[in-house]
């Protein structure tokens, strides 16, 4: 099991953040990725490896209309 | 007579010093007057400028009795003291603020359009309209010449696409001059509904054609058409980076030069603004179940792909012109669609420009009345923009229509045989012409969901309680475009902001609903708080809040308070240094801010409302207000009940849809009251004596009339 | 046309580039209205960098106004009359070879003249024909 924005997510072998963000819906161009309080880099998403009992946050900002 | 002068008034333009005029100019239309007034040293200390003004102009012009087609009430267009700046993207804003015909209390609109930064190098920081024409006119002011004039405009037409050009020709003496024109219009629907907007123009020398935005909500271009104006006109020659005279041009260069940058390199990694504007949103909202479909009964659609901003990328949108509404600005999110044939109504095979389209537009005329169609969202855009019509009513309007429809609450008998079903775009578009005349069905919709909903109890006899919960209006105002349902803290956005629900005051969905950023009550308080109060100074500046937070420094995550978007709230506080010469900190900018939004609460009270009570959303704005809505999210619900600790084995659907209600309810309610007193109001939502005096607005009259509402 | 380039292993950093493009544009011989800049290198890295404009016109269509144009010779050449002053196209330049002046309306822009190549002692800065 892995917390994804304080909430419980299955892990499963060889999960990367691109997995993480699209079983999500986390389609917003606007987002940091934080894995244990460390940031991601855009560029790593899909090669980044997620481990069991990881804490991620995926940070969304605001944009748009609103 | 048509064209002839009605009154001529003369002046000598005040030179523009630290952003300021230092001058109003006064119409007063029912007695065909014109004059100058001071604008005090008093004035810009406590109210700064822009909406600020407005509101300061209004609340000595109008009473509580003042209705808003009274002569009393006034339209009020102002800048701010950054606005015309070219230097800084978003910096030619106006603020539009009058009695409105939806929420009988002040509206503030901030609007884009070369007219605010016209008007102020013509020597006026703001227009001031009182009284009422008893035929329709055009006011020319001419900020080179120096000469204001009142013209009959008997034969001239009201909708805007023949308007803004035919007047953009008449005055321009070239091609050349045609970008120092600036047209403020509206159309027939105007005059026939409750929800009219104001266009606000500017040329587009590139594409060669006349382009508009929108002061939009609250029905503006109503109390404009009342008062019989057809159109505002400004022109002014000899617009340049200096135009405001700052006191301090090196602060204001610095800033802009980051914020060019970062739009250079990241504007393409972020929201795509310069490609697609707004209209990004579409898919991003239909992911997370935030686009409202169908009267904001669901989040999300399966057909919602055909409405993106992709397809209007690759078919709609023309690419490769700069799409700023005023100079300097390189995020440049006014998209258009060049050469659209009309399909419908009185102009009908015309080939126009339409400025379209933004996510508010493509959600409210689309997704929410169930219509996935691209074509259909810029023929509606089109029409609204061209007969004065907002198009977040409109669309509110038409969705809530249509669901009484399906439900069998009203019929072909009450809709003048439209057939108002999900989906019918050609009805949708017959119930807008409706409104242009002031026709059939469309002349009953065209007065709002509120009146609309009225209405439909008198005649039907439905359930007033149902009707309620699924009427998207809080204050008369019809809600613009985000599902609020699984974010308390965006319905306290919406329920408590000051003009009725409208996202410019707050929009906390991500931080509160998707990174679970402000889970307490005191957090999601301080969240209203800070926002609203913060996203107010941009229309007392005459600043766009889009450069704010739609593009933002690469290495924004790291700082302290990302969500504020710190880097950029210090080029704020350096553009108004640089431009007044004072020396304002981030906490004194937002006190700016917090003068005005308690003003404008306590505005609403002066007329009659402000209280608890008028912050009281549908229930759809707080949770599923049917059976349908439960059903289509139930795995979510079931699951939130559960985890309150409700027992819900074997429970009926209606016993589960009354336990999230008591639950939400609640909740709403508590956020209240931490809200309430975070802002420093009492428990009925008034500002206190003591806040009042805190902020410098405990003038007399203030005080007298909050002084009742304190126990 | 011809352009200026640069081999920045040749420059001196003496600015005599800088001072007589002020001269050439605005008259006076001051660095700060230069439209080619010389900027020492900071780090580990010891030298100069030489920024100036290749007249690659993509600033052309950033301006709203239709201030930039390209010249008869083949230059991109702003038109002080049209210009707002808005410097998106500073932020916009993908050689960052446009300059801005508190005193001066228009960015400070490259016109191809050569004078910078004359006073340059070293060689560092040269034309060069580019089609």
């Amino acid at each position: 099991m892995i917390k994804v924005n304080n909430e419980d997510l299955d892990f499963t072998d060889g999960m990367t953040v691109e997995d993480v963000l699209r079983i999500k819906k986390y389609s917003h161009p606007m987002i940091t990725v934080i894995v244990n309080g460390k940031v991601i880099p855009v560029d790593s998403y899909s090669t980044h490896k997620i481990k069991d009992g990881d804490v991620i946050n995926v940070i969304h900002f605001m944009s748009g209309g609103c | 007579m048509a064209g002839k002068i009605l009154a001529t008034y003369e002046y000598t333009p005040a030179k523009v010093e630290k952003g300021y005029a230092g001058k109003t100019l006064y119409i007063n239309l029912s007695e065909m007057t014109i004059k100058e007034k001071p604008v005090t040293e008093k004035m810009k200390e406590i109210f700064v400028g822009g909406r600020g003004f407005g509101l300061w102009y209004l609340w000595n012009a109008v009473s509580s009795d003042t209705k808003w087609n009274d002569p009393e009430n006034e339209i009020i267009i102002a800048g701010g003291p950054i606005c015309g700046i070219t230097q800084y993207p978003g910096s030619g804003k106006a603020a539009v603020v009058t009695l409105s015909p939806l929420t009988g209390c002040p509206m503030d609109n901030n609007v884009g359009g070369y007219f605010a930064p016209l008007l102020k190098f013509s020597g006026w920081d703001a227009l001031e309209i009182q009284g009422k024409s008893d035929r329709d006119v055009i006011v020319f002011i001419d900020g080179n010449r120096g000469k204001v004039v009142i013209e009959d405009a008997s034969d001239e037409p009201a909708d805007t696409h023949l308007l803004a050009e035919k007047l953009t020709e008449r005055y321009a003496d070239s091609e050349e001059d045609k970008r120092n024109i600036s047209v403020v219009s509206s159309g027939k629907g105007a005059e026939n509904t409750l929800i009219g907007m104001l266009n606000v123009s500017f040329y587009d020398v590139k594409r060669r054609a006349v382009r508009v935005k929108q002061a939009g909500r609250g029905g503006s271009g109503t109390v404009f058409r009342d008062k019989k104006i057809k159109a505002v006109v400004v022109k002014y020659k000899g617009v340049t980076g200096d135009s405001n005279n700052p006191a301090d041009k090196e602060k204001i260069i610095n800033a802009a030069l980051r914020l060019h940058k970062e739009i250079f390199e990241l504007d393409k990694l972020q929201n795509r603004m310069r490609e697609v504007g707004t209209a990004n949103l579409v898919e991003v909202m239909n992911d997370y179940d935030l686009l409202p479909v169908m009267n904001f009964q669901y989040g999300s659609h399966p057909d919602a792909d055909k409405i993106t901003s992709k397809v209007f990328r690759e078919k709609y949108f023309t690419q490769n012109v700069p799409d700023n509404c005023w100079y300097g600005c390189s995020l440049s999110c006014a998209k258009a669609v060049d050469n659209y044939e009309v399909k419908t109504g009185p102009y009908k095979g015309q080939k126009v420009c339409v400025d379209a389209a933004e996510y508010e537009t493509i959600a409210a005329v689309a997704a929410n009345c169930g219509i996935f169609d691209p074509e259909y969202v810029i023929e509606a855009n089109f029409y609204c923009d061209t007969y004065g019509l907002d198009t977040i009513s409109f669309g509110n309007i038409v969705g809530f229509a249509m669901e009484c429809y399906e439900r069998g609450i009203i019929n072909k008998e009450i809709t003048g045989g439209l057939e108002l079903k999900f989906g019918n775009a050609d009805a949708a578009l017959e119930l807008l012409h409706q409104m242009a005349r002031g026709e059939g069905f469309g002349k009953i919709a065209g007065q709002g969901v509120k009146n609309l909903r009225e209405y439909i109890l008198e005649k039907t006899g439905a359930d007033p309680k149902l009707l309620r919960d699924i009427s998207m209006e809080i204050k008369g105002l019809e809600v613009s475009m985000y599902v609020s349902k699984e974010s308390l803290a965006q319905q306290g956005g919406y329920a408590f902001a000051n003009k009725g629900p409208q996202h410019d005051e707050a929009w906390l969905i991500f931080m509160d609903m998707v990174n679970k950023q402000i889970p307490t009550f005191e957090d999601k308080a301080e969240a209203l708080h800070y926002f609203p109060i913060f996203r107010t100074w941009f229309s007392l500046q005459g600043l766009c809040k889009l450069p704010w937070n739609d593009i933002v420094p690469a290495d924004n995550a790291m700082t302290d308070e990302p969500h504020k978007i710190p880097a950029h709230v210090q080029n704020y506080v350096d553009l108004f240094n640089g431009v007044t010469g004072k020396n304002i900190t981030k906490e004194e900018l937002l006190l700016q801010s917090e003068r005005v939004f308690n003003f404008q609460r306590i505005f609403n009270l002066k007329m009659g409302k402000g209280t608890r009570e008028y912050d009281m959303p549908p229930f759809r704005l707080l949770g599923p207000a049917t059976k349908e809505e439960y059903e289509s999210r139930a795995e979510r619900y079931d699951k939130q009940l559960k985890e309150l600790g409700y027992d819900i084995e074997g429970k009926a659907k209606e016993e589960k849809m009354t336990m999230l209600r008591q639950y939400r309810e609640s909740q709403f309610e508590k956020l209240m009251d931490a809200v309430y007193k975070r802002r420093g109001w009492n428990k009925n939502g008034v500002p206190t004596l003591e806040t009042a005096k805190k902020l410098g607005i405990d003038f007399p009259d203030v005080v007298e009339l909050i002084a009742k509402y304190q126990v | 046309m011809k352009i200026v380039k640069s081999r920045p292993d040749l420059c001196t950093g003496c600015r005599a580039c800088m001072i007589a493009c002020s001269k050439v544009l605005y008259k006076v011989e001051d660095p700060d209205k230069s439209a080619i800049r010389i900027k020492e290198r900071s780090g580990a890295e010891s030298g100069y960098d030489i920024f100036v404009c290749n007249h690659c016109g993509k600033c052309i269509s950033i301006c709203s106004v239709e201030a930039i144009y390209k010249a008869k010779n083949g230059a991109v050449r702003i038109d002080a009359e049209k210009c707002v002053g808005c410097y998106m196209c500073v932020g916009f330049c993908p050689e960052q070879a446009m300059f801005v002046h508190k005193d001066i309306n228009e960015p400070i822009k490259c016109i191809a003249c050569g004078a910078c190549v004359r006073a340059c002692p070293t060689g560092a800065i040269y034309f060069e024909e580019q089609d």
